[in-house]
């Protein structure tokens, strides 16, 4: 798999996620906050928040993490973990349901 | 402790091995006797071996072929692990487990789960508790082509809502392969 050019990320799209952007991979703007990473994929490829995204995990650096909500409050409130952020190079993918066997 | 060693027999395999476990991912047919051979031992009072095969129908439309596409380091990642956990929970002697990737067709082999141990209540347990693991976790997908109209990408955590290549879902229960 090919390095993104400076500035960017890679981000894999697997199954759903990959019909629907009709890519398996494809380089972002870096850095990204990563509760701006669903919004930021929604204006991309419309529909796909509802249609995908809701029901599927988020990897980076082959480790799962967990997308803040984007509707609120979150980093408003005291002692709430450091947000998490997208950085150049990193190598993001959309996981959705899986169905090995 | 043992560090996950990657190997690459082929170009189309890619493996881990540690003590006692093995997973691999290939783009090949998969065989029985080797995966058999790699959890034997003169330790091992039994070897349980799991064949998923892929069925020709769901919910009663006629399936023309399975197609599997993996997240491949996660998903050999996520193998390994359960592989461990499974080989410590049961005391095995050793576990292997193989997934095929690509095309599958109907009534071949997508995954095969070889485990021994000293006597057989475990080996059976482990077995199943291997493969339960694996499907609810290992970064496999399975897309079912039907005659005629199309694929669906299948998900194992509800067995039924798969999603469909113009983005609406699609309901019914089971689905083709195990």
């Amino acid at each position: 798999m090919s390095k993104p050019p400076p500035g960017n990320f890679t981000i894999l799209y697997f199954a759903s996620a990959s019909s629907f952007t009709a890519k398996n991979v494809e380089f972002l703007p870096a850095p990204l906050p990563l509760s701006k990473l669903f919004a930021t994929l929604e204006e991309r490829y419309q529909g796909i928040k509802e249609a995908v995204l809701s029901s599927c995990l988020v990897t980076v650096n082959l480790a799962y993490v967990d997308v803040p909500g984007e509707d609120g409050d979150d980093g408003e409130e005291e002692g709430k973990e450091e947000e998490v952020v997208i950085k150049e190079g990193d190598e993001v993918a959309i996981i959705p349901p899986v169905s090995s066997g | 402790m043992a560090h996950p060693t990657p190997s690459s027999e082929s170009p189309q395999l890619d493996a881990l091995t540690e003590e006692g476990c093995y997973v691999a991912l290939t783009d090949s047919p998969l065989s029985i006797i080797p995966i058999i051979d790699r959890v034997r031992s003169p330790k091992a009072g039994a070897i349980v071996l799991f064949a998923g095969t892929t069925r020709d129908t769901f919910a009663q439309k006629p399936v023309k072929e399975l197609q599997y596409t993996a997240y491949r380091p996660l998903a050999l990642r996520t193998m390994l692990t359960i592989a461990r956990d499974i080989r410590a929970a049961h005391s095995l002697q050793a576990i292997a487990m193989v997934h095929r990737l690509g095309v599958c067709p109907i009534g071949e082999e997508s995954i095969l789960i070889a485990v021994s141990a000293p006597h057989r209540q475990a080996a059976w347990r482990a077995g199943e508790a291997a493969l339960e693991a694996c499907k609810e976790r290992v970064e496999v997908w399975k897309r079912e082509e039907f005659e005629g109209e199309g694929g669906v990408w299948r998900a194992n955590r509800d067995g039924k809502v798969g999603i469909r290549e113009d983005g609406k879902g699609e309901g019914g229960e089971g689905g083709g392969g195990d």
